[in-house]
C-alpha cells in the first residue's frame, strides 16, 4: 500500500509541476531594463559567423571609442526571444529581414519612432534613399534604420563560353529577347529556371514578376500593387504577367519546358549552364545562388552576371534588413550613427566573411573586394538613390498572399499555360484578406 | 482507502458506481467541489506566483533553478499531503467520499486548462476574423467548405483514411499470417517490417522524397531511386510528387510503409492468441487452409482488427507531417485537413480559419473516437 500510495502522489504532482513550470517558463537574461546600462545589445536572427564579423568590427571601431559596450547577439529562436524582451525591458535595438515585422513591432507600441529619437529624417533619406526608409513607416513616423542590403535583379550567365559564341551582354528587355533568339538560332537553350522549394515552391517565379513589375511600372505603381491599392489583377500586372510569360512560354526558350519549372529545385536549376558546352545560358536568381554553383566554377571566369535589363525603364529588386529601435537613449542613438557610418560599413564590405552591402548610398563600390558584391552594390546605390528600386513584394504583402496564393498562382501559370493568366492573377486578387 | 484506487481515473469510477453511505447530502458534494476544484487551483496559482516572483529576480540563475525544483516538487508534495491531512481531519463518514476527489482534482484542473479550455476558445475563434478580433458569423466555415484548396484537402483526407488502413492493415495482416508460419527468422522477418515504425514522420519523409526525387534531362544525374529504375527501364524520369492525383497515392504509401509494422506485431500477437487447438480441429475436420484464415482467424481477431483499424483512421485523419515536409503541398494538390490548418494559423496567419478548420477536423474525429470508446467497452464487458 504504501508504494501505491506514494505513487498516487506522485503522478499528479509531476504533472502539477510540470504545468506550473510552463506557466513560469521564458528566458530571463540580462539585467533590469534600466535607462543607462552601458551596453547596448543588438538582437538579431543572423547566422552566429556573421554576427561574428559585426562583432568584430564593432570592437574595432565603436567600442574603443565610447563609454559604452555594444554587441550583436545571434539569436537562434529571434522572434520568440524579441517577444519575452519587448515585454521584460530588456531590448535596445532588433535586426529585422521584413519591413512588415517592423510596422508590426510599431503597431505594438514596443519600438521606439526615429523621429522622438532625434534622428534627422531627411538626413537618413539621404544617406538610404527615400523608399527603403519609407518601408518601416508608421504612422507618419519611421522605425527602421535598413542595415543590409542585397540585389534580386541578377541575371547569370557561363562567362567563359559566353564570350567564345560571341554574344553579348544586353541592356533592354528587347536585347535579351534577341539575344535569346540568337541562342536558340544556334541550337542552344537561353533560359535555366526552376521553381520548387518544397512548402515554398513557387517563390523564385514571384521574383520574376517583380522584376519585371518594376522595370515596366515602375516604383510608385509597385508599391500601390504591394499595398492592394490597384488590384491584383490590374492591367499593369496583367502586362508584366504577360512579358513573363513571353521568355517562360517561347517555344525552346526554357530548358525542359514551362510545365516543368516547378519540379526543379531552384539551386539545381542553374546546374545545366556549367555543362560543357552549356545546357543552357541565362539564369535570373538572387546573389546567394552563387553557393548552389559547382565549387570550382569561378567568378569573372566561369560565371559572371548582369542587372537585369531596363523594360520600360530601369528596376532594382532587393530585399535587406532594417534595426529596429526598443529603447530610447543616447548611447543607442550614437550606437546607430556609428554603425551606419561610411567607415564602419566599408568595413564591413572589406570583410571576407561577409556578404553584406551597405545599404548606405555613400558606400562605394570600392569597399568591396569581392566584384560581384561590388557590382551589385554599384547597382543598389544607383536603383536607392535613383528610385527605380522596390523591395521584394511577396516578403511585403499579406502572408495569405505573398507566401501563399502568389506563389501557387505563378505555379498555376506555368503548368496551365499562357491562357491561364487572368485566372490566376483573378484568384489571387481574390484570396487578398479583406481588412 | 477502497482498494482499487491505483490511478486517478479508476478512482473516480469506483466512486461513481458506489455512494458514499451515510447522509450530509449537502455537505458531501460541497467538499468534493472544493477538494476537487478549489485546493489544487489555489496550489496551481501559489506556484506560478512562487515561479513569477522567483523570474523577475537577478539571482544566479543556476540558484533560481534548484529553489524552482525545491519549491515546485516539495510545494506539490506538500499540497498534497496537506490535502490529505485536511480530509483525514473531516468526520469518519464524509472522509472516503471526498478523499478520491481531492486527488483527482489536480488532474482536472489540468485537464480543463489544457484540454476543455483550449477546445471551447478554438471553437469561439473559429467565428472570429483573421486577427480573432471581431465575430463574422459563419464566414469561416464558408471558406472552408468553399475554398477550392479547401475541398481538395476535404477529398484527400478522405481518401488518406480510406486508402492507409486499407492497406496498412491488409498488408499486415498478410505478414503477420505468413510470418507465423516461419519455421526460422520470424523475429527478423517482423523486425524488418517494425523498423520504420522507429523514424519520425518527418525522417521518413525525406527518406521518401530522395525515392522519389526528380531531375528533368539536362539537369544532372536523377538520383531518386524510383527515377534511377525508370531510367534503367529506359523509360523516361517521371515527376513523382507533381503527377496530379497519383501523388497523394505516393504520399499514402509512406504513411503505409511506416504503419504496417504497427499493424503486424498487434495482429500477430493477436493471432498467437487463437488456440492452437481450434485450428487443429479445424483441419482434423478437413478445412482448407484459406477456409481456416477465414473463417477461424479472422473472426477470432476482429477486435483487434477493428482496434488497429481505428488507430490508422485517426492518424490519417491526423496526417501533417509528411504531406507537409515532402512538397508545396498547394501546389501539388496534396493538401490536407491538418496540413490546411497549420498553413492558415502560422504561414498565411488567419486565426479565424485556421480554427474552423480545427473545428472541422475536431467533429471529423469524435465519430471514430465514440465507435473506439464504445468497441472498447463492449469487449471489456465481455471479458
Amino acid at each position: 500500500m504504501g508504494m501505491r500510495r506514494f505513487r498516487l502522489v506522485v503522478l499528479p504532482a509531476v504533472l502539477l509541476f510540470v504545468a506550473a513550470a510552463c506557466g513560469g517558463d521564458g528566458g530571463d537574461e540580462g539585467g533590469g531594463g534600466g535607462e543607462d546600462t552601458g551596453t547596448v545589445n543588438v538582437l538579431s536572427a543572423l547566422e552566429p559567423e556573421e554576427a561574428a564579423v559585426l562583432n568584430g568590427i564593432i570592437g574595432d571601431l565603436i567600442n574603443p571609442n565610447v563609454d559604452y559596450t555594444a554587441e550583436v547577439e545571434a539569436s537562434a529562436d529571434f522572434e520568440e526571444q524579441v517577444q519575452i524582451r519587448a515585454e521584460g525591458g530588456t531590448l535596445d535595438i532588433i535586426l529585422l529581414p521584413q519591413p512588415g515585422a517592423v510596422v508590426d513591432q510599431a503597431a505594438s507600441g514596443n519600438a521606439v519612432a526615429l523621429e522622438d529619437m532625434g534622428f534627422d529624417i531627411a538626413d537618413l533619406q539621404a544617406t538610404f534613399g527615400e523608399y527603403f526608409l519609407s518601408l518601416g513607416e508608421y504612422q507618419g513616423k519611421h522605425y527602421g534604420i535598413p542595415t543590409n542590403i542585397n540585389l534580386k535583379s541578377m541575371v547569370w550567365y557561363p562567362k567563359d563560353d559566353f564570350d567564345k559564341a560571341g554574344y553579348t551582354v544586353p541592356t533592354t528587355w528587347d536585347e535579351m529577347i534577341a539575344l535569346s533568339n540568337q541562342i536558340k538560332a544556334d541550337g542552344g537553350t537561353p533560359w535555366c529556371v526552376g521553381y520548387e522549394s518544397g512548402g515554398a515552391t513557387g517563390w523564385p517565379a514571384t521574383d520574376w514578376m517583380e522584376d519585371i513589375m518594376l522595370a515596366t511600372a515602375g516604383q510608385d505603381v509597385y508599391t500601390q500593387w504591394v499595398k492592394h491599392e490597384i488590384p491584383f489583377n490590374d492591367p499593369a500586372v496583367v502586362n508584366a504577367g504577360q512579358l513573363f510569360g513571353d521568355i517562360m512560354f517561347a517555344p525552346g526558350y526554357v530548358l525542359g519546358g514551362a510545365d516543368q519549372t516547378p519540379a526543379i529545385a531552384f539551386g539545381d536549376a542553374p546546374g545545366p549552364m556549367f555543362d560543357d558546352p552549356p545546357k543552357c545560358w541565362l539564369h535570373r536568381q538572387a546573389s546567394f545562388i552563387t553557393a548552389f554553383f559547382p565549387p570550382e566554377a569561378e567568378a569573372g571566369v566561369d560565371y559572371d552576371w548582369f542587372p537585369f535589363p531596363a523594360i520600360d525603364q530601369q528596376g532594382t529588386l532587393f530585399a535587406g534588413e532594417l534595426a529596429v529601435v526598443f529603447r530610447d537613449a543616447p548611447e543607442v542613438k550614437d550606437f546607430l550613427t556609428r554603425f551606419m557610418a561610411e567607415d564602419v560599413q566599408c568595413a564591413m564590405g572589406s570583410e571576407p566573411g561577409s556578404s553584406r552591402i551597405s545599404p548606405n548610398v555613400n558606400v562605394g563600390p570600392d569597399c568591396y573586394p569581392n566584384p560581384i558584391l561590388a557590382g551589385a552594390s554599384e547597382v543598389l546605390t544607383a536603383g536607392l538613390s535613383g528610385g527605380t528600386a522596390g523591395f521584394d513584394a511577396s516578403d511585403q504583402m499579406p502572408p495569405a498572399v505573398g507566401s501563399g496564393s502568389f506563389w501557387t498562382g505563378m505555379v498555376e501559370y506555368m503548368q496551365d499555360g499562357p491562357s491561364s493568366l487572368n485566372s490566376v492573377l483573378d484568384s489571387i486578387e481574390k484570396s487578398w484578406p479583406a481588412s | 482507502m477502497k482498494t482499487s484506487t491505483h490511478d486517478p481515473a479508476s478512482a473516480t469510477e469506483v466512486v461513481a458506481e458506489a455512494p458514499p453511505a451515510g447522509g450530509g447530502a449537502v455537505w458531501i458534494p460541497l467538499l468534493r467541489l472544493v477538494g476537487a476544484l478549489v485546493v489544487p487551483l489555489v496550489g496551481f496559482f501559489a506556484l506560478w506566483a512562487t515561479f513569477d516572483f522567483l523570474r523577475d529576480e537577478n539571482a544566479n540563475r543556476g540558484l533560481v533553478v534548484g529553489v524552482a525544483i525545491v519549491v515546485g516538487v516539495g510545494g506539490v508534495f506538500f499540497l498534497f499531503w496537506a490535502m490529505d491531512r485536511l480530509v483525514s481531519l473531516l468526520p469518519a463518514r464524509y472522509r472516503e467520499g471526498v478523499r478520491p476527489y481531492v486527488f483527482v482534482g489536480p488532474g482536472l484542473v489540468i485537464l480543463s486548462v489544457f484540454l476543455v479550455y483550449p477546445v471551447i476558445n478554438t471553437i469561439l475563434i473559429s467565428f472570429k476574423d483573421a486577427r480573432s478580433e471581431s465575430f463574422v458569423g459563419l464566414d469561416n466555415f464558408k471558406f472552408v467548405f468553399t475554398d477550392e484548396s479547401m475541398l481538395r484537402s476535404i477529398r484527400n483526407t478522405a481518401g488518406w483514411i480510406i486508402v492507409v488502413p486499407l492497406f496498412g492493415v491488409s498488408i499486415g495482416l498478410a505478414f503477420a499470417t505468413l510470418a507465423d508460419r516461419l519455421r526460422r527468422g520470424e523475429a527478423v522477418a517482423k523486425s524488418m517490417i517494425f523498423l520504420p515504425m522507429a523514424i519520425s514522420f518527418a525522417g521518413a519523409s525525406i527518406t521518401w522524397k530522395l525515392i522519389y526525387a526528380f531531375r528533368p534531362e539536362g539537369f544532372g544525374t536523377n538520383i531518386g531511386l524510383l527515377n534511377g529504375i525508370m531510367l534503367g527501364l529506359g523509360q523516361q524520369p517521371v515527376p513523382w510528387l507533381q503527377e496530379q492525383p497519383w501523388n497523394n497515392l505516393f504520399l499514402m504509401v509512406i504513411m503505409i510503409w511506416m504503419q504496417t509494422g504497427f499493424a503486424m506485431v498487434v495482429l500477430s500477437a493477436a493471432i498467437k492468441s487463437i488456440p492452437d487447438e481450434i485450428i487443429e480441429a479445424a483441419r482434423i475436420d478437413g478445412a482448407s487452409e484459406l477456409q481456416v484464415f477465414r473463417r477461424i482467424m479472422i473472426p477470432s481477431i476482429l477486435p483487434t482488427i477493428v482496434v488497429v483499424t481505428t488507430y490508422m483512421v485517426i492518424n490519417a485523419l491526423k496526417v501533417f507531417d509528411i504531406v507537409f515536409v515532402v512538397g508545396s503541398a498547394e501546389t501539388n494538390g496534396t493538401e490536407v485537413i491538418a496540413e490546411r490548418m497549420i498553413r492558415w494559423f502560422f504561414i498565411s496567419a488567419n486565426d479565424g480559419r485556421a480554427a474552423a478548420i480545427a473545428v472541422v477536423l475536431f467533429l471529423a474525429i469524435i465519430p471514430v473516437m465514440i465507435w473506439n470508446v464504445r468497441r472498447f467497452r463492449e469487449q471489456e464487458a465481455t471479458r
